[in-house]
């Protein structure tokens, strides 16, 4: 046993031997680096498998937008690229005239812009208000407020695609839906929500019912976080000063997450321009209610109406249009980051 | 004495948890047992009949003949009975691993007790009767009596409860007027105080009660029947437990191919996630704590692509998977790599390398100075002590990417579809849910109790995950501020 042991002892030594011997080469033909590996080349082992990822799945796509912008009549047969001709803005001019991208067309009634604008226009400032409402009152009980916290982030977790189907067949026409059951209650006659014969606004109502539903989570845990971060002295103070509740909420509360809200605004503003999969799973892959004169299309439904029919060209306006999207949100990000650097208080 | 009848406790609890345990087993593979025996309907030419799903049926089993009614209440049953048993088993043991003799009060004694109620109406004697057993132990441990002295004690209990208390009356003298003013400020106080809470409460019930509607509803019509769910014009509200068609899931699973789609997805999460984790750990590792040139420059690169919506990326990642690039898509049947598609392009995160780093810099670096004194290597002190410190974020991250990839929707859609038929048995769930046909067998009609049982099906998983590990996500949702 112990011979075996000694053994392998030696085995050892010899093949420190040799990595000494290596390494004290190395050292001295100034390769120490080697040996001793300096940061930098610890830097690229440690970050480069995400880096090859991230390179070849997003940088390179972000820079080949750009370059697939500046074709015409580009379509790749075959594994090679074709093109017919090249342009500077010709693929953006093409998107932004055509129909229904921003000027509803004749037979239309309604454009992508339009769509995604009142979608970010109403449930944004909608869920953000709601979500504060429900964050200063679960903030405001001790008993069952985790229960709550919790069922409120149940929208968090789900599908939005299922919930989206539940959410259409919730709102069914005639009283076979739950919501027009419901009404029935309160004496309103059945209303045709999503269904053959529904106009533009109760459609797009239930679209914003739902993304204005699945938006509360995240909104109220966050705002539950912040508050909850506020000191203690100030509610304090203000008890032992009289305080109204709304003042308190207004000249306390509000001020103190005031970055929260803002970065919050930003964020949900980015998602509500990103609307898609809502608009799927509720009306389906056509985007709009059976025999509708107008669509619920947004931006990005846009985008991938491009990518899915292969036709010449159709990439390059797909990555037009993209970078469109992106510009909006750009813009949206840089005035509100100047607003607010006015607004937030301190 | 205290310490006796405490270790007395824990090894009465133990036992407990042990016949929870075995009875969650029983009533699982009773229910898994009870649903095998479902029988889809058949038409003439071997196909599944749609159409006729809800016939009534005799089922012969060893236990003798069951009707479909009769399975249908034993399938509820099961189920209700696991929905008790199996989160009050999680719960206690959690408690059991974590508790000190301090933790009992006299609230634990009353408790035990409800839980011993609960465990009877779980039809599961054996824990209910170890449960109220234990309640007494519970109460020898706080009060120092067992349940003899309880007896003698309800008695004089009772006696105090009926007996009237001597009205105590003070001699008020007359209250100046500021004093009267005060007291009815108060009172005044109290009364807008109770207010506030009652519309308080309202309205968080209010909400809670729009939260839950979806999914309550999802349950319900999950499991009705097709023309309750399709035709009726006045769907009920309730279903009763018979009534309750649990042969919606088996034809979903079975001839809709959900369990395909169900281990597609599972899949497909498991190996972006994993990957996930192992690239996010050591980018942010080294973004944390390995000092490089740039490296400020390139992490704020990587902070500035997050704005860039994703968009952008699809229509580029599309032509680099298919045959101009990888050509792992777009060839010819049976050539494809689907999975590959799916997971590769998924394994890193910049939103969660960000969120780790945060986590890897709170880290003291003495830690790391000391660990390289000792002569530790980076990748030994990673893995030996900044996972093991960082365990929980990591945990958080791995759950939000699993939910990201089994909600996964546009992606897999746009590679599946460049080959409709065989793209179809590499479809994920939510794809699977939007494009698979739920239609009623010889027209248009969508078959709403399939549809969403199939979304139920989708749905429960992502619940039970979330219950189980509620506070890993809760918390790290609330302090990233990123959305996953």
């Amino acid at each position: 046993m112990i011979r075996i042991q000694n053994a392998l002892w030696e085995i050892r030594n010899w093949f420190r031997g040799i990595t000494n011997a290596v390494a004290d080469f190395l050292k001295n033909h100034k390769m120490g680096f080697l040996v001793n590996w300096p940061g930098w080349l610890k830097a690229i082992v440690f970050l480069a498998p995400a880096l090859t990822l991230l390179g070849i799945f997003t940088f390179y796509p972000i820079v080949n937008a750009f370059r697939l912008v500046g074709f015409v009549g580009y379509r790749v047969i075959d594994g090679v690229e074709q093109a017919t001709g090249y342009t500077v803005f010709g693929n953006f001019i093409t998107v932004i005239t055509e129909d229904n991208f921003i000027l509803p067309s004749s037979h239309t009634q309604s454009s992508v812009l339009i769509n995604t604008l009142i979608i970010v226009l109403i449930s944004v400032p909608l869920s953000v208000i709601i979500s504060l409402m429900v964050a200063v009152a679960l903030n405001s009980i001790k008993p069952l407020r985790s229960f709550f916290q919790t069922i409120y982030f149940l929208p968090y977790v789900t599908n939005s695609i299922a919930i989206g189907l539940v959410f259409a067949y919730m709102f069914r026409s005639g009283n076979s839906g739950l919501v027009n059951r419901m009404l029935s209650v309160f004496g309103v006659d059945p209303i045709t929500w999503i269904e053959r014969g529904a106009t533009f606004w109760k459609a797009m109502f239930v679209l914003l019912i739902y993304g204005t539903w699945g938006a509360l989570a995240f909104k109220i845990m966050v705002f539950m976080t912040s508050i909850q971060g506020i000191d203690k002295q100030y509610y304090q103070a203000a008890a032992i000063d009289n305080t109204s509740k709304w003042r308190i909420f207004s000249k306390i509360t509000v001020p103190l997450i005031s970055p929260m809200i803002f970065y919050i605004v930003i964020t949900s503003v980015i998602g509500a321009f990103k609307t898609y999969e809502t608009v799927i799973a509720i009306f389906g892959n056509t985007g709009a209610p059976a025999g509708a004169t107008y669509t619920l299309k947004t931006i990005v439904f846009y985008i991938y109406d491009y990518l899915n029919v292969s036709a010449p060209g159709n990439l390059s306006l797909a990555a037009a249009s993209s970078i469109v999207l992106f510009a909006f949100i750009l813009v949206l990000t840089l005035i509100q980051m100047q607003v607010g650097k006015k607004r937030i208080h301190y | 004495m205290k310490t006796t009848a405490y270790a007395r406790y824990r090894r009465f609890e133990a036992v407990t948890l042990l016949v929870d345990f075995v009875a969650a087993i029983a009533y699982l593979i009773l229910f898994l047992l009870f649903f095998r025996l479902i029988q889809l309907p058949v038409t003439g030419n071997g196909e599944v009949d749609l159409a006729n799903l809800h016939q009534a049926f005799v089922y012969e089993t060893l236990i003798g003949d069951i009707t479909t009614a009769k399975l249908n209440t034993f399938l509820s049953l099961l189920t209700l009975l696991m929905i008790v048993t199996i989160p009050m088993l999680v719960i206690n043991y959690k408690k059991l691993k974590k508790m000190t003799i301090y933790e009992l009060n006299e609230y634990s004694i009353s408790g035990k007790f409800v839980q011993g109620l609960i465990s009877l109406f779980a039809i599961n004697p054996i824990s209910a009767g170890l449960r109220f057993y234990n309640s007494f132990v519970t109460m020898q441990v706080v009060k120092g009596y067992g349940f003899k002295t309880f007896l003698t004690t309800i008695k004089p209990w009772f006696k105090k409860l009926f007996e009237k208390k001597p009205r105590i009356v003070i001699e008020e003298e007359e209250d100046d007027p500021e004093t009267i003013a005060l007291k009815k400020n108060i009172r005044r106080q109290n009364v807008v105080y109770a207010l506030r809470m009652i519309v308080t409460y309202f309205f968080l019930v209010l909400m809670a009660l729009v939260i839950i509607v979806p999914f309550y509803w999802m349950v319900v019509t999950s499991l009705k029947t097709f023309y309750e769910s399709t035709v009726n014009q006045n769907p009920s509200i309730f279903v009763s437990l018979a009534d309750m068609q649990w042969i919606n899931y088996k034809v979903v699973l079975q001839e809709l191919d959900f369990g395909r789609y169900l281990a597609n997805t599972a899949f497909v999460a498991v190996i972006s996630t994993s990957g996930t984790i192992f690239t996010t750990i050591l980018a942010a590792y080294a973004f944390a704590k390995i000092e490089f040139k740039g490296r400020e420059l390139i992490f704020s690169i990587l902070i500035m692509t997050m704005m860039i919506p994703g968009e952008l990326y699809v229509i580029t990642n599309f032509l680099t998977v298919s045959r101009s690039g990888f050509s792992w898509i777009g060839n010819a049947a049976g050539n494809n790599q689907y999975f590959l598609t799916m997971t590769i392009p998924f394994m890193t995160s910049i939103s969660y390398i960000f969120f780790l780093r945060q986590n890897f810099k709170q880290i003291p670096d003495t830690l790391y100075q000391a660990a390289r004194v000792d002569g530790c290597s980076d990748l030994k002190y990673l893995t030996r002590v900044m996972v093991p410190i960082a365990s929980p974020i990591i945990f958080t991250i791995t759950l939000l990417n699993i939910f990201g990839a089994w909600n996964a929707f546009i992606w897999p859609r746009i590679i599946t579809s460049t080959n409709p038929i065989e793209g179809q048995n590499f479809w994920l769930i939510s794809v699977a849910l939007r494009d698979a046909s739920f239609n009623y067998p010889g027209g248009d009609r969508i078959m709403y109790n399939l549809q969403i049982a199939a979304s139920a099906l989708v749905t429960v998983p992502l619940m039970i995950v979330f219950f189980a590990f509620r506070k890993y996500i809760m918390s790290g949702v609330g302090r990233s501020g990123t959305k996953g």
